[in-house]
């Protein structure tokens, strides 16, 4: 009893503490269930032998780990990783970069109507796009296969081309990645001062000197955002075309980290292999995200 | 005082995640009627219409009885990822469709109950209906490897060709066909020099049925007592037939199946070798003279034809959802919901009265040429090869990365053949 009043004494003492933890305590929760819990439970099974469905879990050390870093295709999936990650930084980020500073600070006319194009692709689902894409794209009869025939042209057989899948899978996720992007850049351009812009413009600085001197250093914290949330994000979102369209093949050549966890778990049901890389994987966008506070994140400009 | 706080919100939290686990789903009934899901893997491209109609029409008839069908994406191996989730997760639809090559796979992971049994208990009316219905080697294919009937066949099918009649004239060739696999080869030759189209298009879905088909017509086996054998000579033999076409003659085309069948019916392509499932499709979007020919045999030998399609099984965990799960199934294999099957879809009926019934396919078959190949190639029908045991799927698997590897031309057929077979045997040990 007495400790009960000991800690009911305590309690009052720090109430504001206490009403702080209160008001954490929801989205807390909401991380535990969605976010901790399952990461915890995901280096549980990197350490176990199982098929999902078997009621016992084998344990078996580090085995896992060592056959997942021993097989070669894992490496040949993080070198496809980061091609991604190249081709969908040039696609999503710089590119958007460049259209936002066109169309806000460039052009003159139109601007709402680009906006809203550019815009627009972003509330399909990228199923229903990989599956247009497959059409359209079809290197045989598809409508640009046909075009192209015109022009005496033919289109690589990209879904059973290594690098080329790579490189169209990328396309077709930039289609939901891009327009969101671009208005992020586009947004933050757009608050850029006028009259930083307006003098630049009196005294002669050419366009490209305007777009890396000016726009370029004033918009840098959206543009960090943009940057990181490329990376992760994409790399999410290429899921998609992968599953619909490839299923990681052909041998692979289209699979990355994040598909090839999900391959290992639901459609050979490695469970434990597919945890390994996951954690793996985690470990790379862990280094990832360190450089780039290192590196980067000291040169950005915070307005506020 | 901070070290209190942490322990009791830990200790909320796993109270919470435990709650979390234990609520159960049970069947839910609504009405009075019993309500059941049926899992079906029918795009709206291969019968999922029919399925919406006769779910409909058995809901509108029964007033015991609610279907509830469920489409899952990625075929056979889709649904039994499904149903792997929703059995880790304590749930199970009443009635699934499982493909054949995964029929061991499912007898060993996932529990169910055998249909006889579910009617022996429950309606002796219909106790003989598998005996007189089905012929015996047709219920045989859905007997797993310790000879138990885990279902009822209820899709089938064989692959067939398909031929672009139109083509095959402007080129000069017989317009019904080659009748061997060697034909197909000449053939595809002569319509690249004649039209400068493709000739050819070999099924590439994500499993190894039209492969096994192909190999297994020359003489090789899959499997033999439970050991992969598929490198053997003729199966090699087999093989690079087809991956010649695709990398010497560069007359076949090397795509995914839905831009394979896509470029045949628009008609980029002369002859398609896939199911005869897909019949319908090219029968209602082809703007050519279209037919399907019996499946190609090799030079002097009969060929061997893996069944594809499903059964059905119970997976209804409780007697009530079993019940209502064969008064499902029967209502489905009544001979006109077995003929609207039929036509909605292309598969075979596994019955034996529907072809020649008068409120079956009687006429239906008359009119419809293009079924009559796969009706006649069933005599030489066989089982759906399936890798023993838990690394089933990964066998499978490893296949599928050779057909990739093999018609990029990454990797020779006779090497790549002979490597994968011994990574399977070392995987099956």
């Amino acid at each position: 009893m007495s400790t009960l009043t000991g800690i009911w004494g305590k309690f009052n003492k720090n109430r504001g503490n206490a009403f702080g933890y209160g008001l954490l305590i929801p989205s807390i929760i909401v991380f535990a269930i969605f976010t901790f819990w399952p990461f915890l439970y995901t280096v549980y099974l990197s350490f176990f032998d199982w098929n999902m469905i078997s009621p016992e879990k084998e344990f078996v050390g580090l085995r896992n780990y060592m056959e997942v870093l021993s097989d070669s295709k894992t490496y040949r999936i993080i070198g496809n990783t980061f091609l991604y990650i190249v081709l969908l930084l040039a696609i999503n980020c710089v590119v958007p970069y460049i259209f936002a500073f066109v169309i806000d600070v460039v052009l003159k006319r139109f601007n709402g109507f680009y906006k809203s194009a550019m815009f627009l692709p972003a509330f399909i689902s990228l199923v229903v796009g990989s599956i247009l894409f497959t059409w359209i794209l079809n290197p045989v009869s598809g409508p640009l296969a046909i075009i192209f025939g015109w022009l005496g042209l033919e289109i690589p057989n990209w879904t059973k081309t290594q690098g080329w899948v790579i490189l169209v899978l990328s396309l077709i996720t930039s289609w939901k990645v891009f327009g969101y992007n671009f208005i992020l850049l586009y947004a933050s351009i757009n608050g850029i001062s006028r009259e930083v812009i307006e003098s630049a413009r009196l005294d002669n600085v050419p366009l490209w000197r305007l777009f890396l001197q000016i726009i370029l250093p004033m918009s840098s914290a959206t543009g960090i955002y943009v940057f990181i949330i490329t990376i992760v994000q994409s790399l999410q979102y290429v899921f998609t075309p992968v599953k619909v369209i490839t299923q990681g093949g052909p041998d692979y050549a289209s699979s990355n980290l994040i598909y090839h966890a999900y391959h290992e778990a639901f459609v050979v049901y490695r469970t434990g292999h597919s945890a390994a890389i996951s954690i793996i994987t985690m470990a790379l966008f862990l280094i990832l995200l360190f450089l780039e506070f290192k590196l980067v994140e000291r040169g950005i400009y915070y307005e506020n | 005082m901070r070290k209190m706080l942490r322990a009791t919100l830990f200790l909320a939290l796993i109270l919470l995640l435990a709650a979390c686990n234990s609520n159960d789903a049970g069947s839910a009934t609504t009405d009075g009627k019993t309500t059941i899901e049926y899992w079906h893997v029918n795009a709206e491209t291969q019968g999922g219409q029919t399925v919406k109609q006769l779910v409909e029409d058995f809901n509108a008839q029964s007033d015991t009885v609610e279907v509830v069908a469920k489409y899952n994406p990625d075929m056979y191996k889709g649904l039994m990822q499904n149903l792997q989730a929703d059995a880790a997760a304590g749930n199970a639809p009443a009635v699934v469709q499982v493909g054949w090559s995964f029929l061991n796979y499912f007898s060993d992971n996932f529990s169910y109950v055998s249909p006889q049994k579910v009617i022996d208990e429950h309606f002796p009316e219909d106790k003989t209906f598998l005996q007189d219905k089905f012929l015996p080697n047709i219920m045989d294919l859905a007997k797993n490897s310790d000879g138990e009937q885990v279902g009822v066949p209820y899709s089938l099918s064989t692959p067939v060709l398909y031929i672009n009649r139109d083509i095959l004239r402007e080129a000069g060739l017989d317009e019904n066909g080659p009748q061997t696999w060697e034909e197909v080869k000449e053939f595809s030759k002569v319509i690249k020099e004649e039209t400068g189209k493709s000739g050819f298009y070999f099924q590439e879905p994500a499993d190894n049925w039209a492969t096994q088909a192909l190999l297994e017509s020359n003489g090789a086996q899959f499997i033999t007592d439970g050991k992969a054998t598929f490198a053997s000579e003729e199966g090699i033999e087999a093989y690079e037939l087809l991956a010649d076409m695709v990398l010497e003659d560069e007359t076949a085309l090397h795509i995914g199946w839905d831009q394979g069948v896509q470029s045949f019916i628009d008609g980029s392509v002369a002859m398609a070798y896939t199911t005869i499932a897909q019949r319908s499709n090219i029968q209602d979007n082809a703007q050519f003279d279209v037919a399907a020919v019996k499946s190609p045999a090799w030079e002097g030998k009969d060929p061997k034809l893996p069944a594809g399609g499903s059964m059905l099984a119970i997976t209804a965990p409780n007697e009530e959802e079993q019940k209502a799960a064969w008064e499902f199934m029967s209502y489905l294999y009544s001979i006109e919901s077995m003929a609207d099957w039929t036509k909605g879809t292309g598969y075979v009926p596994p019955r034996n009265d529907v072809a020649d019934a008068e409120n079956g396919l009687k006429t239906y078959l008359e009119e419809n040429e293009m079924m009559t190949a796969a009706v006649e190639q069933m005599d030489g029908v066989v089982s759906w090869a399936s890798f023993p045991g838990d690394s089933g799927l990964q066998a499978e698997q490893l296949l599928l990365d050779l057909r990739d590897r093999i018609l990029e031309g990454s990797v020779t057929v006779e090497e790549g053949l002979t490597e994968t077979e011994d990574k399977i045997n070392e995987l099956l040990q």
